[in-house]
C-alpha cells in the first residue's frame, strides 16, 4: 500500500509546467499542473507563513483570481475554513443548501464569478503553515476518488516547494531534493519526524515552521534519511543547538 | 464480557460524540476501551488516506502503533488483508502460520501471538480497519469479533459526525482533518517532551490529561501549544523545568517562546 508512484507521477507532471516555463519548480508550477491533473476549470495559490495572513501568488485564470479576492473581500469562503480547520473544504456544488448556508455571501457571489464547485486544500504539516491551494470548476460534480488522491498530492507537493522558498530567503539549506528529485520530506511523512520538528521548536528556540527546516537542513548537509535524523533526535542521541556559528550538531 | 461495562462503554462513547469533539481523542479512548472490553493485550487502528496510504491514527500502546507502521511499511499482515478484502481477518496462532511471515515474527517480537483484524465500512466503502492483538494464541471468541466490530462501526461514523452524513464529501474533510489533527499532536508531543524532559508517550498523557482538565478538544490545546499561544508548563511529575538541559551543554542565547 504505497503511493510513490502517484507521487512520482504527480512531481513530473509540475516539473513539465516548470519544464516548459523554463524555470526551476516552484508552487506556481503546481498550480498550472493540478488544473489540468484533476480536470478543474482554474486554480490560484496563496503563500502564508505561520500565522501571518496569505498573499495570493498564482492564480491560473481571471475565476481563480476572484475567488480568492471573493473570499478576502467578505471574510468568509472556503479558504478561510480550511486554513482554520487544518483539513480540505469540498463544496462540489455551490448552489446547494449546504453550500449557501457555509457561506451566505461567498456562494452566490462565487457562482455569479463563474464557480460551479470549489475545492481548497490547506498547505499544512500539522501546524506548520505554507498557505491554500485552491481549485474550482465551471460545472457542479465532486472530484473522484483518484481525483482527490492526486488533488491532495498536489497540495503535498505546494506545500514543500513553498517551504522550500521560504528557506532560500531565509538563508536556510533545506531547498534541495530527495529521491526522483521530489523536494525531501515529501516521502517520510512518519510520526517520529513530526515529534522531531516539536522537539526542535524547544531545543533552537523557533517556531515549528523554521524547525522543521532546520530539521531537513540537518538530514541534507549530513546526507542521512530525514527519518533517521528523526529517530535520533526522538530518542534523544542527537540534539540540534541554535548557534549557527557553532557546528550543526554533536553526538549526545 | 462485562456487561456492565459494555453499556457503560458504548454510553460513553455516542456521549462524547454529541458535544464537539477531537476525533483523534475519541479514536484513541475507542482503542483503550477496546482492549479493556474484549481483554486483549492491545489494539490499533488504521485509517485510508485518499492518496493512497493507510495510516497508524490511534493505539492503545507503542508497541501496537509499531506493529501496525510495520505491516504498512512491509506491505503484509492480516490488518492489510482485512482492509483489502472488507472482511474480518483472524490468526490464532501467528507462529503456526505461513500467511505473513514478516509480520508474525515482528509481533512475535513485540510479544503478540494473534490477531483479529475488522473492517470499517461505510456503505461499499473500506475506510480502514480496527485490530485486537493478544499476547496469547488461541481463536478469538464470537463475542469478541461481535463487539469489537460494533467498536469499529462506532469509530466509522465518528468520522462523520458534522453536517450532513450523506456527503461523501464531509467524510473526506473529516478524513483529512482527523490526519493532520494526528500531526498537530505528534509536533506538540514533541515540543512538550523536550520542554518537561519526559518521553512522547508521557507527553501524550499529559497533554491528554491538560485538555480535559481545561475542557479543550486535544488537538486545539496541541494546537496552540506548539503555535506558543498556550502553554503547559506543569510536568506529570513535578520536575521543574529548570531540571534541562540534559547533555549538559549550556544552552546557548535566550529562548523565546513563540
Amino acid at each position: 500500500m504505497t503511493d510513490t508512484r502517484r507521487r512520482v507521477r504527480v512531481w513530473g507532471l509540475v516539473a513539465q509546467q516548470a519544464a516548459a516555463r523554463g524555470g526551476r519548480v516552484s508552487a506556481a508550477d503546481v498550480c498550472a499542473a493540478v488544473v489540468p491533473g484533476v480536470a478543474v476549470s482554474g486554480a490560484w495559490l496563496s503563500a502564508a507563513r505561520d500565522a501571518q495572513a496569505g498573499h495570493l501568488m498564482q492564480v491560473t485564470d481571471e475565476v481563480g483570481g476572484q475567488l480568492a479576492d471573493l473570499q478576502l473581500t467578505l471574510g468568509e469562503g472556503p479558504s478561510l475554513d480550511a486554513s482554520v480547520s487544518g483539513g480540505p473544504v469540498l463544496a462540489s456544488d455551490l448552489a446547494d443548501w449546504e453550500s449557501a448556508s457555509r457561506w451566505p455571501a461567498f456562494a452566490p457571489a462565487a457562482s455569479s464569478a463563474g464557480a460551479a464547485a470549489v475545492f481548497v486544500f490547506p498547505l499544512v504539516i500539522g501546524a506548520i503553515r505554507a498557505g491554500v491551494l485552491g481549485l474550482y470548476r465551471d460545472q457542479p460534480g465532486p472530484l473522484s476518488d483518484f481525483q482527490l488522491g492526486d488533488a491532495l498530492v498536489f497540495a503535498d507537493t505546494a506545500t514543500m516547494l513553498l517551504l522550500d522558498a521560504q528557506d532560500g530567503a531565509a538563508g536556510g539549506a533545506a531547498a534541495r531534493t530527495g529521491p526522483g528529485g521530489q523536494p525531501a520530506g515529501l516521502a517520510s511523512r512518519r510520526a517520529e519526524v513530526d515529534q522531531a520538528t516539536g522537539m526542535l521548536t524547544e531545543q533552537l528556540g523557533v517556531s515549528i515552521t523554521d524547525a522543521f527546516a532546520r530539521l531537513r537542513a540537518y538530514a541534507y548537509v549530513n546526507d542521512i534519511q530525514l527519518a533517521d535524523v528523526a529517530r535520533d533526535i526522538v530518542a534523544r542521541r542527537l540534539r540540534l543547538f541554535p548557534d549557527p556559528d557553532l557546528p550543526l550538531a554533536d553526538k549526545a | 464480557m462485562d456487561g456492565q461495562l459494555l453499556s457503560e462503554t458504548f454510553v460513553e462513547l455516542t456521549d462524547t460524540m454529541v458535544a464537539d469533539f477531537d476525533i483523534i481523542d475519541f479514536l484513541h479512548v475507542l482503542t483503550e476501551r477496546s482492549v479493556e472490553l474484549l481483554d486483549v493485550s492491545a489494539a490499533g487502528l488504521l485509517l485510508a488516506d485518499p492518496r493512497g496510504e493507510l495510516r497508524v491514527v490511534a493505539a492503545s500502546s507503542e508497541a501496537a502503533r509499531l506493529l501496525e507502521l510495520f505491516q504498512l511499511q512491509s506491505d503484509q499482515g492480516p490488518c492489510l488483508d482485512c482492509f483489502r478484502s472488507g472482511q474480518p481477518v483472524a490468526a490464532a496462532d501467528l507462529s503456526a502460520g505461513q500467511r505473513w511471515p514478516r509480520f508474525a515474527a515482528a509481533a512475535d517480537q513485540a510479544g503478540f501471538r494473534a490477531v483479529q483484524a475488522l473492517p470499517m465500512r461505510l456503505r461499499d466503502q473500506v475506510i480502514g480497519a480496527l485490530n485486537l492483538f493478544r499476547a496469547t494464541a488461541g481463536p478469538f471468541d464470537a463475542e469478541v469479533v461481535h463487539i469489537g466490530q460494533a467498536l469499529a462501526d462506532v469509530a466509522t461514523i465518528s468520522l462523520l459526525h458534522e453536517r450532513s452524513m450523506r456527503r461523501t464529501d464531509t467524510l473526506n474533510e473529516q478524513l483529512q482533518t482527523a490526519l493532520n489533527s494526528r500531526v498537530v499532536i505528534e509536533q506538540a508531543k514533541g515540543k512538550l517532551a523536550e520542554r518537561l524532559g519526559i518521553d512522547v508517550n508521557q507527553a501524550f498523557t499529559l497533554l491528554r490529561d491538560q485538555a480535559r482538565n481545561r475542557n479543550q478538544r486535544l488537538s486545539d490545546l496541541a494546537r496552540a501549544l506548539v503555535d506558543g499561544t498556550q502553554a503547559i508548563t506543569v510536568p506529570a511529575s513535578g520536575t521543574p523545568r529548570a531540571s534541562r538541559p540534559r547533555t549538559g551543554q549550556p544552552r546557548p542565547g535566550p529562548r523565546p517562546v513563540p
